[in-house]
């Protein structure tokens, strides 16, 4: 199987660039640059039907086509590798084995959007990912395909590292824009958006890493061939998915997007632990909704997934076994995003402790009848907060009372977690 | 212009107004926390919910940042709406620490207001309450950050509107912090205005704590005499004694907001050093017989000397009435009057209400668009701090702003906005002018200077040297008065009766003081023979004009006398018994140093002693159109009742 991702990962290093550049790596940018104008680029990413990876998937073509063609002034790119979804860690294996395809891609998409600079916003604790890149960069500039008139072309384009102290709301896309000016990472009201005023006050479009280092690929093979890795018939491309929690082999591996949720489970991750059984798992990182055993099924693409009820999110599955509480297991994911509210709109600020409060409360054995009419409260109403953070948090819990409403009640009946010895 | 319904009243609004605005304009006021119509909008309280029924957007929206457009149908009683708003009361509730009883808010608290409003009576969540460490702030803030409820009102007009760089905000999530960096008094000069701004008790003005509730206060609209930009303020009074100074709406002048000096510079009303009674040859005595007295002392000195010996002295500190009076005064005694003691300071005082008219005297909206802005030689944050924040706005939009003749000295504030330093006037690129403003101190420039700077074809602001100089300056070309200086130096003048009047040392010296009527001590009302203390602006209706040329009205907001608080047990104890009674036992019929009138009353009783006829209305011929001004109202410019050419 063709892996346009992973196929220049070595076991345990990151992959050389004399290697990367030997298995055709930055000949989409040579082939760009000397035959293709922009526009074709980005006529090419559009047909590709490649949707962001960051964990919205919105196609990426499009949010592209919204940065005004003719407005005077810089306009930039950033790169979003902000990855702090609780479960999701594809960006750190991908920028930790091979961080060219990401320079790569984001020299392409610059290229196609007349872009001058670029940042790459990373995230604190990725060390090793940023001194990859880091390095990265300077080879590529040492080799003429960054910097100063790109392998001779009259087009010149400069990517610059920047290592974020780190929240999860940087990952909101305004939120990232005002830690990148250097303001507090509250996120903006839009419209408008980043793509009409975004960074300093310029048209500005946010991509997640995975998106990007799909970009090379795309450029150098076709929209057709891209379109055809999937294994649903309206998906497009490989995806990463990373796995955690009761899998034998909790791996992050890159497969056809739009594969069984069982065959990822069952395939590269070996099947459940031994004694367990799959109870239900979240599909794409925290602020997913739960899947259980009725959807292992269900292909993982943007769509069918949201039809089950969830999202597909970063592809950060997690998965949880019959002796997981998921109150508990909600519990922790909540106390997480309460932790990394921004602290600007009231819903998120003061909303997300209610709920973490009850379901310590639930958990411990002190629940009462009313609670599960304020958690649904909470689940309508935080949706009119700021930005998505809060929405986000209240899939989980949305989830658990959909699926798991009578492990809720049995905590609240019993006045003790069922689950517990 | 968009059409939209709201709670089936049709609606007509500006493009670019929100659904909040658009209501407040039919009288629906949504409830509100982080919306100010002066700041920025924020959408962080998510109080304003409103549901959408149809139109372009539907479902629940935030009203302060959702544009109206066409075709929207809104209802702000929408069940849905209504359950979104209480949670967001009860999420702000979840820490408040509900302590309204020693809260110096209670009764002026949006948060109250809203919560009992919103329905919000029973609490479910049982969890604890977050806690801060409050912040010393000085001596005249007071921090209490339990109480805060984020909407970041503070942050948002102490950075982004007044360009304080000392106060913001720290922490994330439940533990978002406003305050400083470390504990220490907040340097903006308009940092009182966050006890204006914040909807709930953080700040609260130390300086007049726990002495009233809002419904106990005596309110009047009043006109700030600090300086001659002419804010508009609520002073809150109780029991005689000034507590409070709040800021009055005025987008014409001020805004929503005053400088500090406006609002804490207070103690000097309540002071116990006030002349309260009148004084003949320093001792106290009634006020019928100081006026015959002073009344006597005038007739015999112009009988010996001749009344062009006697000159009665005013200054930008009288009201335009109190202006008016003192010329008639001196009309009927023959004698000569003067509003200005030095002749420097006159003569660009009476310059700058030659030159300006109608079409060159900058408004606050000529600043804040300006394009090009020149600050000649003046202290602005001591001379008009409230510009300041006009320059500001106008900076942030793009304007260049030069300061010619760089910094005064003893400058206690950095300017808010930037600018360039350069050497000369003639350096500002005015560019034609319509879109430039040039600001300066009216007193002490030279008439040509002025005139110089007139010719850029810029608009023109000139800070005059007293809250209503202007007027002065005006009655002074009316009337034709003259400078005390001038007539002293000429050796006509051998006495003076002053009128709220300030005179250098120099001058004091070289002048006998008949009379004096003043609400503050200093070398004059020492060397007096009468003294007869007058109101101030607190306990007097009046009149003053702006550096503009903007008249403005102020009105009484308590009644002259001392104040309760700390009065002389000699008022409540018995007069003939030397035992002091609590509760006090002594029932008067006249109000404790309540003797004070208004400058201008005590002119009026002075010409009728003096064989004058009585005034009963000081504004009268071409300022009788003035009589009618509204308090409350955004003022008038005096261009069109009189040309201050006409004048010359």
């Amino acid at each position: 199987m063709d892996l346009p991702l992973f196929r220049h990962n070595r076991r345990d290093r990151s992959v050389a660039f004399k290697e990367y550049r030997s298995e055709g790596g930055f000949e989409a940018l040579k082939r760009a640059i000397t035959g293709m104008t922009p526009a074709e680029v980005q006529q090419t990413v559009i047909d590709s039907g490649l949707r962001g990876r960051g964990g919205a998937g919105f196609p990426t073509g499009k949010k592209w086509s919204f940065v005004p063609r003719d407005l005077p002034g810089p306009r930039w790119i950033i790169c979003n590798c902000d990855e702090m979804e609780p479960g999701t860690y594809k960006d750190r294996v991908l920028l930790e084995h091979n961080p060219y395809s990401l320079i790569e891609g984001m020299t392409l998409a610059c290229y196609a959007l007349g872009v001058r600079h670029g940042f790459i916003f990373i995230r604190k604790g990725y060390e090793q990912a940023a001194e990859n890149l880091a390095r990265a960069i300077d080879e590529a500039k040492k080799e003429g395909f960054l910097g100063e008139r790109i392998l001779g072309s009259e087009h010149s384009i400069d990517i610059d590292l920047h290592l974020s102290a780190g929240r999860y709301i940087c990952g909101e896309e305004t939120a990232l824009i005002n830690a990148l000016e250097g303001k507090r990472p509250n996120p903006r009201q839009k419209p408008p958006f980043p793509a009409v005023k975004g960074l300093w006050a310029g048209p500005t479009v946010v991509n997640n890493v995975e998106t990007l280092a799909n970009i090379p690929g795309i450029v150098v093979r076709g929209a057709a061939w891209f379109k055809g890795l999937s294994m649903n018939p309206e998906g497009a491309g490989s995806k990463l998915f990373c796995v955690s929690g009761s899998v034998k082999d909790r791996a992050c591996v890159e497969l056809p997007i739009g594969i069984p949720l069982a065959d990822i489970i069952d395939g590269p991750c070996g099947g459940m632990r031994l004694g367990k059984r799959f109870k239900a798992c979240i599909p794409g990182g925290a602020s997913t909704q739960f899947l259980t055993a009725e959807h292992l099924k269900v292909p993982m693409d943007y769509d069918p997934v949201a039809k089950a009820g969830s999202r597909l999110g970063s592809g950060g599955i997690i998965v949880f076994d019959q002796d997981h509480c998921l109150v508990e297991a909600t519990l922790n994911l909540i106390t997480f995003f309460a932790r990394e509210s921004c602290g600007w709109c009231t819903p998120c600020r003061e909303g997300l402790p209610y709920v973490k409060e009850i379901l310590a409360r639930i958990e411990a054995g002190y629940g009462k009848e009313d609670d599960i009419d304020i958690l649904r409260e909470h689940i309508k109403y935080l949706n009119y907060s700021f930005c998505a953070l809060a929405p986000g948090a209240m899939a989980p819990l949305d989830g658990l009372l959909r699926h798991f409403e009578d492990e809720v009640r049995e905590h609240i009946v019993k006045k003790k977690c069922p689950l517990k010895k | 212009m968009p059409k939209l319904i709201i709670d089936d009243i049709p609606v007509e609004v500006p493009p670019g107004t929100s659904v909040l605005e658009a209501a407040r304009s039919v009288g629906i006021t949504i409830p509100h926390f982080c919306y100010h119509p002066a700041l920025a909008i924020a959408a962080a309280c998510r109080l304003c919910a409103v549901k959408l029924l149809d139109g372009p957007v539907k479902g629940i929206q935030m009203s302060c940042s959702l544009p109206a457009q066409d075709g929207m149908v809104v209802s702000t009683t929408d069940p849905d709406a209504l359950k979104m708003r209480s949670l967001v009361i009860e999420w702000l509730m979840l820490n408040h620490p509900h302590d309204c009883p020693v809260c110096d808010e209670g009764g002026e608290c949006l948060l109250q207001d809203f919560t009992i409003a919103g329905g919000h009576s029973r609490r479910r969540y049982v969890g604890k309450k977050r806690t801060f460490q409050n912040q010393y702030l000085g001596e005249r803030i007071h921090h209490e950050m339990n109480r805060c409820i984020e909407c970041y009102r503070c942050v948002r007009f102490y950075q982004e509107y007044a360009g304080g760089t000392d106060f913001g905000v720290t922490g994330s999530a439940g533990r978002v912090y406003f305050g400083r960096f470390a504990e220490g008094a907040l340097e903006s000069p308009f940092s009182g205005n966050l006890v204006d701004i914040c909807p709930t008790g953080v700040f609260t003005d130390k300086t007049g704590r726990f002495r009233a509730r809002y419904w106990d206060y005596e309110f009047a609209p009043a006109v700030c005499q600090h300086c001659s930009v002419g804010c508009n303020t609520s002073p809150q009074n109780f029991q005689r004694e000034l507590i409070k100074i709040v800021a009055r709406r005025n987008d014409q002048v001020n805004g929503w907001f005053i400088c500090d000096r406006g609002r804490f510079d207070k103690e000097y009303l309540n002071s116990p050093q006030r002349p309260r009674d009148p004084e003949i040859g320093g001792a106290p005595g009634e006020y019928r017989l100081a006026l015959e007295a002073a009344a006597n002392r005038i007739s015999e000195f112009c009988l010996q000397n001749g009344a062009a010996s006697l000159a009665f002295v005013g200054s930008g500190r009288l009201s335009l009435e109190g202006c008016l009076v003192l010329a008639e005064l001196a009309r009927v005694v023959g004698a000569p009057f003067c509003y200005f003691t030095e002749s420097a300071a006159a003569q660009g005082s009476l310059a700058a209400v030659r030159l300006l008219n109608e079409q060159n005297a900058a408004r606050v909206r000529d600043i804040e668009k300006a394009e090009c802005i020149a600050l000649f030689e003046l202290d602005l944050m001591e001379e008009g701090a409230m510009l300041s924040l006009a320059i500001r706005k106008a900076s942030l939009a793009g304007a260049q702003v030069f300061r010619v003749g760089g910094a005064r000295e003893g400058e206690k504030h950095p300017l808010p906005f930037r600018y360039q330093e350069v050497a000369t006037v003639d350096e500002v690129p005015f560019e034609g002018g319509s879109k430039g403003v040039v600001i300066c101190g009216a007193g002490g420039k030279s008439p040509e200077l002025l005139s110089y700077l007139a010719s850029s074809g810029a608009k023109l602001v000139m800070l005059q040297p007293g809250p209503n100089a202007f007027g002065a300056a005006l009655v002074s070309l009316e009337r034709k008065g003259a400078t005390l200086s001038d007539l002293v130096e000429s050796g006509q003048i051998k006495a003076v009766v002053c009128f709220e009047a300030d005179l250098p040392p120099w001058l004091l010296e070289r002048v006998e003081v008949l009379a004096c009527a003043d609400w503050k001590r200093g070398g004059l009302t020492e060397k007096a023979s009468v003294l007869l203390p007058t109101t101030t602006w607190v306990e007097s209706n009046g009149t003053s004009i702006n550096y503009e040329g903007r008249a403005q009205r102020f009105l009484r907001s308590r009644p002259a006398g001392l104040p309760l608080k700390g009065l002389d047990p000699k008022y409540y104890s018995s007069e003939t018994e030397a035992v002091a009674l609590h509760p006090p036992r002594v029932h008067r019929n006249y109000i404790p140093g309540g003797a004070e009138r208004e400058a201008w009353r005590v002119m009026a009783d002075l010409m009728l002693e003096l064989g004058g006829e009585p005034v009963n209305e000081p504004l009268t011929g071409r300022w009788g159109k003035l009589r009618d001004l509204d308090p409350e109202g955004e003022g008038v410019r005096i261009y069109d009742l009189v040309s201050a050419q006409d004048l010359s």
